[in-house]
């Protein structure tokens, strides 16, 4: 039996775990309790953690341990994480790994406390300059939480690019019953700065973005073959399939089962990477369904500008998206359903 | 699946009791989620929490519609009066809350005076564990005796072994007042 544990507390130990040996950030609501954790936890197994000056020195710090071959880790929210774009363009441009995390919290500028998913666009199309990408995984449990934290690690390694974890000021704040990763003791990146200029020294004249644009869409299309992950029920035969992520599509899975016992044909897809997103949980469902309803906890709907896009790749005729922004919070179960049926009964307008 | 809010004054125990309650699912295998309504505030002003539990999974651990509320002041029945399901129940600190507070008769009131029981007891700090007592026979989930060991259990795993037989007489007390 597992004990109650806090989603901020779940996912910094997971990190531990996961090999993370620094960690460099500014503290704010709702992520604060990270490194708060961080803060003692990090000397426990000879990790560094630094409370930084501002987001942007975390931020460069973090790629300061990438390049030296240690698993590095920030975590913030919306605003803070806004004030780290240069740092995490700069890690995609020298494809160091690292995980960002960013407990979301609702509101434009200064934002508010309040939970939410306004930073979808931003997080799926990278903040800084340029054209990189990022992982984005996005959890819908604590417990799911400490084990997409040890998938981020292993991605970025892998890739060599930038996780960003996407969760939401609830999860970090609610606690659920967890059992966390194994311990993982881990080597630095065998090509990391280890004081003795071993690696070959590139200048940056001596670079040739054409040829390094090859390589990043090979890798980038890599990652979207190879990584897409997604939790999908009952889409073969759905009339309508309800897409949503995090804890509104955690809410969703349950409005989509009660719907289907009271005789609705519904599905409902859970995207868990939002970046690479999962257009192949789209090619199993019901070639002939009616319409496709984004959950979310934003103002003016932006999963949504994903669905359609994929439904149109997808699915051979023009199929309808819907999309109800619940704004902030974890939208009920009740408050699900009845979104599904204003839809049934005409009274939501497809946004595509 | 059941779900309980757990209101009052900060430091008045609330976060603990759902915490308590939320362990004691947990220690039987339930499902379980504590979700705290939360602030910038640390201290002060009024803090609550609410807790899902039972044998399913739960898909939404945010507040919706309570089967049981604690309300350890005022302003929290106030607050959350409206909210409780149609016969649900509401637990009261009768120390300090006005019953009069209540209009609905679609509930059942269940009134505590759980400063008095503490202070006879002789562990004033106890209140919240009176009360978790009393919501555990009222929810009619766990018996005496799983409310105390994953009372204990919890306890012990926080290092706070030394009030064990306290905090057992005190879920007694509130067990037993029902």
């Amino acid at each position: 039996m597992a004990d109650m544990m806090k989603g901020n507390v779940a996912i910094a130990e997971a990190a531990i775990r996961a090999g993370a040996r620094l960690y460099a950030g500014y503290p704010i609501t709702p992520s604060t309790e990270i490194m708060e954790y961080m803060s003692w936890r990090m000397a426990e197994v000879d990790g560094v953690f630094v409370q930084a000056e501002s987001e942007i020195a975390g931020i460069n710090m973090i790629i300061g341990g990438a390049a030296c071959g240690v698993r590095a880790i920030t975590a913030s929210s919306g605003p803070g994480i806004s004030l780290k774009q240069e740092g995490m363009t700069t890690l995609s441009d020298e494809e160091l790994p690292a995980v960002v995390v960013n407990m979301v919290r609702y509101g434009n500028g200064i934002g508010t406390l309040y939970s939410a998913q306004c930073d979808y666009h931003r997080e799926t199309r990278g903040g800084g300059n340029g054209d990189y990408r990022c992982i984005v995984l996005c959890p819908s449990s604590v417990q799911e939480a400490t084990e997409l934290m040890v998938l981020a690690f292993d991605l970025a390694e892998k890739y060599r690019m930038v996780s960003v974890f996407m969760s939401e000021g609830a999860l970090g704040q609610m606690m659920e019953p967890c059992e966390l990763p194994e311990m993982r003791e881990l080597p630095r990146y065998p090509w990391g700065f280890d004081g003795k200029y071993t690696n070959k020294k590139v200048g940056i004249f001596d670079r040739n973005s054409r040829d390094e644009a090859v390589l990043l869409n090979e890798k980038y299309n890599a990652v979207k073959e190879n990584e897409q992950r997604w939790e999908s029920i009952d889409v073969e035969d759905a009339d309508y399939v309800l897409v949503a992520y995090g804890l509104p599509g955690r809410a969703s899975i349950g409005a989509a089962k009660e719907l289907r016992a009271e005789g609705y044909k519904v599905g409902m897809i859970r995207v868990i990477t939002a970046w690479p997103f999962p257009e192949k949980a789209f090619q199993e469902v019901n070639p002939n369904v009616k319409g496709f309803i984004t959950i979310e906890a934003n103002a003016t709907g932006q999963l949504i500008d994903d669905v359609a896009l994929t439904a149109l790749r997808t699915i051979d005729k023009k199929v309808q998206c819907y999309c109800r922004p619940h704004v902030y919070g974890i939208p009920s179960v009740k408050a699900i359903k009845q979104d599904f049926i204003d839809v049934v009964n005409g009274n939501m307008k497809e946004v595509y | 699946m059941k779900e309980c809010v757990f209101a009052g004054f900060g430091g008045q125990g609330v976060l603990t009791v759902g915490l308590l309650i939320s362990q004691m699912a947990t220690y039987k295998d339930y499902h379980a989620t504590w979700i705290p309504q939360y602030g910038s505030a640390m201290r002060g002003g009024t803090a609550n929490c609410t807790v899902k539990f039972g044998e399913g999974y739960i898909y939404n651990p945010s507040q919706d519609e309570p089967d049981i509320l604690l309300a350890m002041n005022n302003p929290s029945l106030v607050k959350f009066l409206p909210l409780v399901k149609p016969g649900g129940t509401i637990v009261v600190n009768s120390d300090l809350v006005d019953s009069e507070i209540n209009t609905r008769k679609d509930i059942n009131l269940v009134e505590i005076p759980c400063l008095t029981l503490a202070k006879e007891m002789d562990h004033p700090r106890g209140a919240n564990v009176i009360m978790a007592g009393a919501i555990v026979k009222l929810s009619g989930d766990f018996t005496e005796r799983e409310a105390i060991d994953g009372m204990n259990d919890m306890f012990r795993k926080k290092g706070k072994e030394k009030y064990k037989e306290l905090n057992t007489k005190a879920l007694s007390i509130g067990y037993n007042y029902i």
